[in-house]
């Protein structure tokens, strides 16, 4: 779930509609979040508000009931979405460029932590602070979060006081040894709250994955390195492709991690992804 | 539209068909013509749809395959002989003795073209010669000849011999040993070329025809529109070596190898893992190796490879009238060179656990020589090593991971001598049934025709495709791995839109299988089906448009499940072996993969309410009656047989108030399917 609704003050723009490596910052987050889980994607906006296109196929955008009524409002109405589809939803605002699906399935995994009874929340408390906005929340708080906004009670603290909460911090947020691996310096609780904050993050280089090809595409765009396995710097899968100089047309399909395949250019890469390469005219 | 109507004269005026079947007594060698309707040709096309029609008329309902009075048909198509790519091919349609069930195989090449210039645009065997024979057909008629001197003999060397005997023009369609001895996944080959699944070389040597000849006859049969045939050909030709093409014209399909391991799709190990080991020992060709000046022969260790040990590609062909040239020869060090695909590399190697390169290709060379279907071998004794592993057959020698194994097994299954070689080459469902012990959850297989080399768990789509085909595990008459594959759906969340997408896939096999042009050539088409409408409008003179050609789809489609319903299909058997309901899959992403029986039942529904059968999968009311096919009374009244146990689909349906019967073509037949409403329940 993104909550896409903030006032953006201090950018001055809206921060979904952020440029980010050819799509938009709410693009990555949402396209990260559906690669992370099995489950739906919602974002849930300010009324009326006017998302950035294109967002990834099968999202659901729901309205918060009125505006400026803060993060537990959103909360409430992703949750009351989500009733009957999911148990459980990891929240994010739109505003995280480097949010890695492995801390996305790290903080869900905290929601059945074993020896303690079941928590509603896993509540990530790290790089300083908690952060109610990249957690994991049971959709069965919808209700609970629906009241405290009739209370006007409309911080997430309001929220933790009612339900049984489990805080990772960072020590027990790196003892998960694929996210340790993959996001070593948490990474994933990066905002960008400014104008400086986005031209920082966006400076970056672009996360370090591994691409292979596979049949025809490991011939045509072989060169020395051959088919791979080859390291390159990409944040999409278009990216990668002209990272090894493959004209990426309806032929060529993409499967990221052996898992899930896809076709468009704009799906975003995260650290220690390997895209396999492969003929779309598969089968015969 | 009965057979011999007086709609021949018109069906004799349009272009590309002939409008006549020849139907051929083997038992004395009589033949006569039937007339094919133009309304009949125009409804069912050709190739497959064809052959579903003319099943429908001419099998007595309820009959053995294996009996003389089955009906084996090879039927042409309206563009064969015309000069679009891919067109020069044929199908063989025939009760299957693997399944039961209707099945149609094709093949390519000079017989398609031969055969339909005899005059046909069907040939039908039904009979039993007395003695092993060859059926000549030419544009005088039939005949039979002996062919004692060929018992034995493989397919090749059948054909090499016949093409001596009879001369220059007889194209020749044969079968290998397996075929003659009953091996029921025994292959018609043709070139090389197999019309390969369900055991039809079984059905043909159960006529004791060893081999078909044919020759072009004196009659001709033009186009409608040569004109517009020609530059649909020539825009054809230069689509054909566009990007769509590059996967078969540079590698084959063995290219299928090393993605479809990356992504969990390539069956292992009788599908206990979807992923090889050893796939990289199988793929070293996308290595771009060069064939060494000499090598050795024979076969090498259970696993590895040496640097001589590397399945090389030697040379490359066609089937004639083609232009993508996917055949590719394989040959490791100074052996035997041999045609391969993916699918006989999957089934002879990851899915018995064999990575020796040298063994896949000789695995491959003796089910060619022996005329036998390499994915249902592969599937029948990878079943055989899990259950010797189990201890359920004593064959402890029989190992996952040892191509000795495994050309012992093949050897066994050819000469048909021994018990086990007896037991396998009757495939793997019915060799469960026989070893019982629980052997039968470990035959993957689905009615009867072992699964091809696509994993459903991590496929959910083709997971479908599979459960609900006419033919079987079939990876040929649904391609819906293609919409798994393509990224646009989820292909381990199976849906509404994965079964839209098996349906679309479904018709449109249906329809290239019966115009009849390669799949292979699929992907040039933007528009499909009214690009393929034209084809066929410019051959025929029909004003056919591509709406019609989608009905002839679901028509054909349909009209096979009515056959197999007719012959006693039951709604347990559009269903997935247990195995892949209940052991999921971890992908390398650390995702599980995981396809439940209650997911698999949901799309199963959802596919027969848009295909309009009632909730078990017959043909129902909403299926609108077909007056091409037999009356309803001559469905009714035989092949009903029910099959004892348990439905694997658990409580599918209840339909309440219906105390047994089924929809057959607009008519309700009461209480002929009692049984297998109540075990439903």
């Amino acid at each position: 779930m993104v909550l896409a609704g903030g006032k953006s003050s201090r950018m001055g723009t809206p921060k979904a509609a952020l440029e980010w490596h050819g799509a938009t910052l709410l693009h990555r987050t949402v396209a990260i979040a559906a690669r992370a889980t099995s489950g739906p994607v919602v974002v849930v906006r300010a009324p009326g508000q006017d998302l950035p296109a294109p967002l990834p196929a099968g999202v659901l955008v729901v309205d918060d009931p009125q505006e400026g009524k803060g993060p537990v409002q959103g909360i409430a109405a992703g949750l009351a979405a989500l009733a009957g589809r999911a148990e459980a939803a990891f929240i994010a605002s739109t505003d995280l460029p480097f949010l890695h699906p492995a801390f996305i399935r790290s903080v869900l995994h905290g929601l059945s932590a074993p020896g303690t009874c079941a928590p509603d929340v896993c509540l990530p408390v790290a790089r300083g602070y908690p952060q109610p906005l990249a957690a994991a929340y049971r959709v069965s708080l919808a209700q609970t979060a629906e009241r405290l906004v009739k209370e006007a009670r409309l911080r997430p603290a309001f929220l933790f006081a009612e339900c049984l909460v489990n805080r990772l911090d960072d020590a027990a947020l790196r003892a998960d040894p694929v996210l340790a691996a993959l996001d070593p310096h948490l990474d994933s609780l990066v905002n960008v709250n400014e104008p400086a904050d986005y031209a920082a993050a966006r400076a970056r280089p672009a996360p370090e994955v591994t691409v292979q090809m596979f049949g025809t595409l490991a011939r045509a765009a072989a060169g020395a390195a051959g088919r791979g396995p080859r390291a390159v710097r990409a944040a999409t899968v278009g990216e990668a492709a002209a990272a090894v100089g493959l004209p990426l047309d309806r032929h060529v399909a993409a499967a990221l991690n052996g898992d899930q395949i896809t076709r468009d250019a704009l799906t975003p890469l995260a650290a220690g992804d390997t895209v396999f390469f492969m003929s779309a005219d598969a089968g015969g | 539209m009965p057979p011999g109507s007086p709609e021949q004269d018109a069906a004799t005026r349009i272009g590309g068909y002939f409008g006549r079947t020849l139907v051929v007594d083997a038992s004395d060698g009589s033949a006569r013509a039937i007339s094919l309707p133009e309304t009949v040709l125009r409804a069912y096309v050709g190739g497959a749809g064809l052959g579903a029609w003319l099943l429908h008329h001419l099998a007595p309902a309820g009959a053995d395959p294996l009996e003389p009075g089955s009906p084996l048909a090879f039927v042409f198509s309206p563009l064969v002989g015309t000069p679009l790519t891919t067109s020069a091919k044929f199908a063989v349609v025939a009760k299957s003795p693997l399944t039961g069930m209707l099945t149609d195989a094709l093949a390519s090449s000079q017989f398609a073209i031969a055969g339909k210039l005899t005059g046909h645009d069907a040939i039908v065997i039904t009979g039993r010669a007395r003695d092993l024979s060859v059926l000549l057909v030419d544009g005088d008629g039939a005949r039979l000849t002996d062919a004692g001197h060929l018992a034995g003999r493989t397919a090749a060397q059948a054909e090499e011999q016949l093409r001596a005997d009879l001369g220059r023009g007889w194209r020749i369609a044969a079968i290998g040993p397996a075929g003659e001895r009953g091996v029921r996944y025994a292959t018609i080959s043709h070139d090389g070329r197999h019309a390969g699944r369900g055991g039809l070389g079984a059905v043909l040597g159960a006529k004791n025809i060893k081999a078909v000849a044919v020759h072009a006859g004196a009659g001709k049969v033009p186009a409608a529109d040569p004109q517009a045939v020609l530059a649909a050909a020539r825009d054809l030709r230069a689509r054909s070596f566009g990007p769509a093409t590059a996967k078969y014209r540079e590698l084959g399909t063995l290219a299928n190898l090393l993605a479809f391991n990356a992504i969990s799709a390539l069956p292992t190990r009788n599908f206990q893992a979807a992923s090889f080991e050893g796939a990289e020992h199988l793929a070293e060709h996308e290595h771009g190796q060069e064939e060494p000046s000499a090598g050795i022969e024979g076969i090498g260790g259970a696993g590895g490879s040496s640097p001589r040990n590397v399945l090389r590609r030697v040379a490359r062909s066609g089937c004639a009238s083609c232009t993508i040239g996917c055949e590719h020869i394989y040959r490791v060090g100074g052996g035997r060179k041999t045609r391969v695909e993916y699918e006989n590399v999957f089934a002879l190697g990851p899915m018995c656990g064999v990575s020796d390169p040298a063994g896949v290709l000789a695995a491959s060379a003796v089910c060619d020589d022996l005329g036998i279907d390499t994915i249902s071998a592969g599937g029948t004794i990878a079943w055989a090593m899990e259950c010797a592993q189990r201890g359920l057959i004593d064959a402890p020698w029989l190992r996952f991971g040892d191509p000795g194994a495994l050309l012992r097994a093949l050897t066994e299954i050819g000469e048909r001598r021994t018990p086990l070689g007896i037991l396998l080459g009757n495939g793997s469902k019915a060799a469960s049934q026989a070893v019982g012990g629980g052997s039968a959850a470990f035959a993957l297989h689905v009615k009867g025709l072992e699964m091809p080399g696509y994993e459903p768990r991590t496929l959910h789509a083709m997971a479908l495709g599979l459960a609900v085909n006419a033919r079987g595990a079939d990876h040929n008459r649904s391609g819906a791995y293609e919409a798994d594959l393509s990224g646009d759906l989820d292909r381990l969340a199976g849906g509404d839109a994965h079964v839209a997408a098996a349906i679309e896939t479904e018709d449109r096999a249906a329809v290239m299988d019966s115009m009849i042009l390669c799949k292979f050539l699929r992907g040039v088409f933007e528009e499909p089906w009214p690009e393929w409408a034209a084809l066929l409008a410019a051959v025929t003179g029909w004003d056919v448009t591509g709406a019609e050609l989608r009905e002839a789809a679901r028509r054909i489609v349909l009209a096979k499940r009515a056959f197999n319903a007719r012959e006693g299909w039951q709604p347990a058997d559009d269903w997935l072996p247990d195995r892949l309901l209940t052991e999921p899959l971890t992908l390398p992403s650390g995702r599980e993969a995981r396809l439940t029986a209650a997911r698999l039942r949901s799309m199963i529904a959802a596919y027969y309410k848009a295909r309009g059968l009632d909730e078990l999968g017959y043909p129902g009311p909403a299926s609108d009656p077909d007056p091409h096919l037999p009356a309803p009374q001559r469905l009714c009244g035989r092949g009903q047989a029910q099959r004892p146990g348990r439905d694997p689909r658990g409580p599918l349906v209840d339909t309440p108030g219906r105390a047994g019967g089924y929809w057959a073509y607009g008519h309700y037949c009461p209480g002929k399917r009692g049984d297998g409403n109540a075990h439903h329940r």
